[in-house]
Protein backbone atom coordinates (compact mmCIF):
# COMPACT_ATOMS: atom_id res chain seq x y z
CA UNK A 1 0.00 0.00 0.00
CA UNK A 2 2.95 2.55 1.02
CA UNK A 3 6.34 2.34 -0.36
CA UNK A 4 8.58 2.43 1.90
CA UNK A 5 11.87 4.21 0.66
CA UNK A 6 15.46 3.46 2.52
CA UNK A 7 16.60 7.06 2.13
CA UNK A 8 13.66 9.25 3.53
CA UNK A 9 11.60 7.00 5.54
CA UNK A 10 12.72 5.06 8.73
CA UNK A 11 11.71 2.22 10.89
CA UNK A 12 12.20 0.85 14.19
CA UNK A 13 11.27 -2.33 15.89
CA UNK A 14 11.27 -3.92 19.03
CA UNK A 15 10.56 -7.58 20.62
CA UNK A 16 8.30 -6.34 23.61
CA UNK A 17 8.04 -9.54 25.94
CA UNK A 18 4.16 -8.46 27.13
CA UNK A 19 0.99 -9.72 25.84
CA UNK A 20 -0.06 -7.13 22.97
CA UNK A 21 -2.89 -5.70 24.66
CA UNK A 22 -0.59 -4.50 27.40
CA UNK A 23 1.76 -3.02 24.45
CA UNK A 24 -2.06 -1.26 23.38
CA UNK A 25 -2.85 -0.06 26.46
CA UNK A 26 0.19 1.92 26.78
CA UNK A 27 -0.40 3.42 23.49
CA UNK A 28 -4.34 4.31 23.76
CA UNK A 29 -5.04 5.13 27.59
CA UNK A 30 -3.44 8.90 27.50
CA UNK A 31 -2.59 8.43 31.18
CA UNK A 32 -0.19 5.67 30.14
CA UNK A 33 1.28 7.36 26.63
CA UNK A 34 1.81 10.58 29.26
CA UNK A 35 4.72 8.23 31.36
CA UNK A 36 6.23 7.11 27.95
CA UNK A 37 5.74 9.78 24.76
CA UNK A 38 8.37 12.14 25.85
CA UNK A 39 11.74 12.08 27.34
CA UNK A 40 12.29 12.58 30.64
CA UNK A 41 13.09 15.08 32.68
CA UNK A 42 10.37 16.55 30.51
CA UNK A 43 6.67 16.44 31.15
CA UNK A 44 4.02 15.30 28.79
CA UNK A 45 0.52 16.80 28.84
CA UNK A 46 -1.92 14.30 26.47
CA UNK A 47 -4.59 17.21 25.47
CA UNK A 48 -6.15 14.72 23.02
CA UNK A 49 -5.93 10.87 22.37
CA UNK A 50 -9.05 10.53 20.10
CA UNK A 51 -7.99 7.18 18.65
CA UNK A 52 -10.38 6.41 15.66
CA UNK A 53 -9.92 8.03 11.66
CA UNK A 54 -9.93 11.84 12.01
CA UNK A 55 -9.21 12.07 15.57
CA UNK A 56 -7.01 14.22 17.08
CA UNK A 57 -4.05 13.22 18.24
CA UNK A 58 -2.43 16.25 20.54
CA UNK A 59 0.51 16.59 23.65
CA UNK A 60 2.50 19.17 24.74
CA UNK A 61 5.32 19.35 27.06
CA UNK A 62 7.24 21.22 29.48
CA UNK A 63 10.44 21.32 30.65
CA UNK A 64 11.44 22.45 34.68
CA UNK A 65 7.74 22.86 35.60
CA UNK A 66 7.62 25.72 32.90
CA UNK A 67 4.72 26.34 30.52
CA UNK A 68 3.30 23.28 28.05
CA UNK A 69 4.51 24.23 25.04
CA UNK A 70 3.06 22.43 21.90
CA UNK A 71 4.91 18.88 20.94
CA UNK A 72 2.53 17.23 18.43
CA UNK A 73 -0.49 17.91 16.67
CA UNK A 74 -1.34 15.46 14.38
CA UNK A 75 -4.25 13.04 13.23
CA UNK A 76 -5.38 9.39 13.31
CA UNK A 77 -6.11 8.38 10.17
CA UNK A 78 -6.35 4.97 10.78
CA UNK A 79 -6.69 2.84 13.81
CA UNK A 80 -7.39 -1.14 13.95
CA UNK A 81 -7.77 -2.04 17.75
CA UNK A 82 -4.83 -4.18 18.88
CA UNK A 83 -3.05 -4.46 16.09
CA UNK A 84 -2.19 -0.88 13.50
CA UNK A 85 -2.56 3.10 14.93
CA UNK A 86 -1.85 5.40 11.42
CA UNK A 87 -1.35 9.03 12.32
CA UNK A 88 -0.25 12.39 10.48
CA UNK A 89 0.85 15.75 11.27
CA UNK A 90 0.10 16.88 7.81
CA UNK A 91 -3.63 17.15 9.50
CA UNK A 92 -4.93 18.11 12.73
CA UNK A 93 -8.30 16.42 14.60
CA UNK A 94 -10.82 16.03 12.17
CA UNK A 95 -8.73 16.07 8.93
CA UNK A 96 -8.10 19.82 8.68
CA UNK A 97 -5.03 20.40 6.92
CA UNK A 98 -2.15 21.44 9.07
CA UNK A 99 0.10 24.37 8.67
CA UNK A 100 3.56 22.31 8.21
CA UNK A 101 3.47 18.31 8.62
CA UNK A 102 5.59 15.94 7.34
CA UNK A 103 5.50 12.69 8.31
CA UNK A 104 3.15 9.98 8.56
CA UNK A 105 3.67 7.29 11.51
CA UNK A 106 2.48 3.81 11.32
CA UNK A 107 2.38 1.97 14.45
CA UNK A 108 2.02 -2.09 14.23
CA UNK A 109 1.53 -4.50 16.59
CA UNK A 110 1.84 -8.23 16.06
CA UNK A 111 1.93 -11.22 18.13
CA UNK A 112 5.77 -13.21 18.73
CA UNK A 113 6.99 -15.96 20.49
CA UNK A 114 7.92 -13.54 22.77
CA UNK A 115 5.32 -11.36 23.50
CA UNK A 116 4.82 -8.16 20.86
CA UNK A 117 6.32 -7.22 17.89
CA UNK A 118 6.37 -3.84 18.07
CA UNK A 119 6.88 -1.73 14.94
CA UNK A 120 6.82 1.62 13.93
CA UNK A 121 7.25 3.41 10.72
CA UNK A 122 8.08 6.69 9.90
CA UNK A 123 7.14 8.10 6.42
CA UNK A 124 8.44 11.43 5.17
CA UNK A 125 7.64 13.82 2.17
CA UNK A 126 8.92 12.38 -0.47
CA UNK A 127 7.89 11.63 -4.53
CA UNK A 128 11.39 9.57 -4.92
CA UNK A 129 9.93 5.85 -5.40
CA UNK A 130 12.74 3.77 -5.28
CA UNK A 131 13.27 0.45 -7.85
CA UNK A 132 15.62 -1.41 -6.06
CA UNK A 133 19.23 -0.14 -4.21
CA UNK A 134 22.70 0.27 -7.16
CA UNK A 135 25.64 1.12 -6.47
CA UNK A 136 26.28 4.80 -8.38
CA UNK A 137 29.81 5.60 -8.78
CA UNK A 138 28.80 9.09 -7.26
CA UNK A 139 31.21 11.85 -5.68
CA UNK A 140 31.68 10.73 -2.01
CA UNK A 141 29.80 12.05 0.67
CA UNK A 142 26.76 13.28 -1.85
CA UNK A 143 25.18 10.47 -0.27
CA UNK A 144 22.10 8.77 -0.51
CA UNK A 145 19.49 11.35 -1.53
CA UNK A 146 21.36 11.60 -4.57
CA UNK A 147 22.26 7.98 -5.75
CA UNK A 148 18.53 7.70 -5.02
CA UNK A 149 17.40 10.25 -7.11
CA UNK A 150 19.65 9.31 -10.11
CA UNK A 151 18.10 5.87 -9.86
CA UNK A 152 14.69 7.28 -9.70
CA UNK A 153 15.61 9.35 -12.80
CA UNK A 154 17.33 6.37 -14.68
CA UNK A 155 14.39 4.23 -14.11
CA UNK A 156 12.00 6.81 -15.46
CA UNK A 157 14.25 7.16 -19.07
CA UNK B 1 17.87 20.78 19.71
CA UNK B 2 17.29 17.18 20.38
CA UNK B 3 14.23 16.71 21.94
CA UNK B 4 11.35 14.62 21.07
CA UNK B 5 9.91 17.69 19.68
CA UNK B 6 9.06 16.62 15.76
CA UNK B 7 10.10 20.18 14.07
CA UNK B 8 11.32 20.30 10.27
CA UNK B 9 13.37 22.85 9.82
CA UNK B 10 12.38 25.67 6.77
CA UNK B 11 15.64 24.85 5.17
CA UNK B 12 14.40 21.18 5.34
CA UNK B 13 10.91 21.74 4.24
CA UNK B 14 12.66 23.90 0.83
CA UNK B 15 15.15 20.65 0.17
CA UNK B 16 12.45 18.32 0.44
CA UNK B 17 10.15 20.79 -2.13
CA UNK B 18 12.82 20.92 -3.51
CA UNK B 19 13.22 17.09 -4.33
CA UNK B 20 9.69 16.64 -4.90
CA UNK B 21 9.38 17.80 -8.91
CA UNK B 22 10.62 15.24 -11.33
CA UNK B 23 12.74 17.83 -13.42
CA UNK B 24 14.59 19.19 -10.26
CA UNK B 25 15.83 15.35 -9.17
CA UNK B 26 17.04 14.76 -12.94
CA UNK B 27 19.12 18.12 -12.61
CA UNK B 28 20.13 17.26 -8.91
CA UNK B 29 21.01 13.53 -10.56
CA UNK B 30 23.09 14.87 -12.99
CA UNK B 31 25.26 17.37 -10.78
CA UNK B 32 25.88 14.31 -8.69
CA UNK B 33 28.47 13.63 -11.06
CA UNK B 34 30.14 16.94 -11.35
CA UNK B 35 29.07 20.85 -12.23
CA UNK B 36 27.37 21.78 -15.63
CA UNK B 37 26.14 24.74 -17.01
CA UNK B 38 22.39 25.83 -17.19
CA UNK B 39 22.20 25.25 -20.88
CA UNK B 40 23.76 21.73 -20.89
CA UNK B 41 20.92 20.83 -17.69
CA UNK B 42 18.24 22.33 -19.69
CA UNK B 43 19.32 20.63 -23.08
CA UNK B 44 17.44 17.16 -22.02
CA UNK B 45 13.57 18.89 -21.08
CA UNK B 46 10.88 20.06 -23.23
CA UNK B 47 10.67 23.73 -21.57
CA UNK B 48 11.56 27.17 -22.06
CA UNK B 49 14.76 28.65 -20.44
CA UNK B 50 12.80 31.05 -17.85
CA UNK B 51 10.76 27.86 -16.78
CA UNK B 52 14.25 26.15 -16.39
CA UNK B 53 15.40 28.81 -14.31
CA UNK B 54 13.13 28.51 -11.85
CA UNK B 55 13.45 25.23 -11.03
CA UNK B 56 17.29 26.23 -11.01
CA UNK B 57 16.29 29.46 -8.47
CA UNK B 58 14.45 26.81 -6.79
CA UNK B 59 17.54 24.54 -6.17
CA UNK B 60 19.60 27.85 -5.19
CA UNK B 61 17.73 29.30 -2.62
CA UNK B 62 17.08 25.37 -0.73
CA UNK B 63 20.28 25.11 -0.75
CA UNK B 64 21.07 21.98 -2.43
CA UNK B 65 23.31 24.18 -5.62
CA UNK B 66 24.96 27.07 -5.54
CA UNK B 67 25.67 28.72 -9.33
CA UNK B 68 28.23 31.14 -10.44
CA UNK B 69 27.98 33.06 -13.46
CA UNK B 70 31.59 33.31 -15.83
CA UNK B 71 30.77 35.89 -18.79
CA UNK B 72 27.35 34.55 -20.74
CA UNK B 73 27.45 30.72 -18.83
CA UNK B 74 26.28 30.20 -15.25
CA UNK B 75 27.58 27.02 -13.69
CA UNK B 76 25.66 24.75 -11.30
CA UNK B 77 27.17 22.83 -8.76
CA UNK B 78 25.49 20.30 -6.44
CA UNK B 79 26.07 21.78 -2.39
CA UNK B 80 27.05 19.26 -0.21
CA UNK B 81 25.95 20.29 3.01
CA UNK B 82 22.64 21.28 2.00
CA UNK B 83 21.90 17.12 0.99
CA UNK B 84 23.57 16.10 4.09
CA UNK B 85 21.68 18.30 6.31
CA UNK B 86 18.76 16.22 4.95
CA UNK B 87 20.61 13.12 5.95
CA UNK B 88 21.41 14.11 9.26
CA UNK B 89 17.77 15.12 9.88
CA UNK B 90 16.61 11.86 9.11
CA UNK B 91 19.15 10.49 11.41
CA UNK B 92 18.28 12.99 14.34
CA UNK B 93 14.45 11.17 13.64
CA UNK B 94 15.42 7.72 13.28
CA UNK B 95 17.10 8.45 17.54
CA UNK B 96 13.57 10.16 18.32
CA UNK B 97 11.95 6.94 17.11
CA UNK B 98 14.49 4.46 18.76
CA UNK B 99 14.17 6.25 22.14
CA UNK B 100 10.52 7.07 22.01
CA UNK B 101 10.37 2.62 21.17
CA UNK B 102 12.72 2.30 24.31
CA UNK B 103 10.22 3.70 26.54
CA UNK B 104 7.54 2.24 25.41
CA UNK B 105 9.17 -1.49 26.15
CA UNK B 106 10.57 0.16 29.84
CA UNK B 107 6.95 1.18 30.39
CA UNK B 108 5.17 -1.75 29.32
CA UNK B 109 8.05 -4.17 31.34
CA UNK B 110 7.73 -2.18 34.32
CA UNK B 111 4.07 -1.83 34.30
CA UNK B 112 4.07 -5.96 34.15
CA UNK B 113 6.43 -6.38 36.95
CA UNK B 114 4.13 -4.36 38.98
CA UNK B 115 0.96 -6.82 38.25
CA UNK B 116 3.14 -9.87 38.30
CA UNK B 117 4.36 -8.75 41.74
CA UNK B 118 0.51 -7.63 42.87
CA UNK B 119 -0.74 -11.50 42.42
CA UNK B 120 2.14 -12.88 43.67
CA UNK B 121 1.39 -11.68 47.00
Amino acid sequence: MQTVTAELDLEVSRIIKAPRDRVWNAWVDPERLAKWWIPHPLICRVVSLDVRPGGAFVTEMSENDGPFVPHLSACFLDVLPGERIIYTNALTGGWRPAENGFVTAIITLSDHPEGTHYRAQALHKSRADREKHEELGFHDGWGTVVAQLAECVETKT
Amino acid sequence: MATAAPQMPDDLSSIFLALADPTRRAVIARLGQGPASVSELASPFDMGLPSFMKHIRLLENSGMIRTRKSGRTRTCVIDGPGLSNAERWLAEQRKIWEAQADRLEAFVMLEQEGRNADSDR
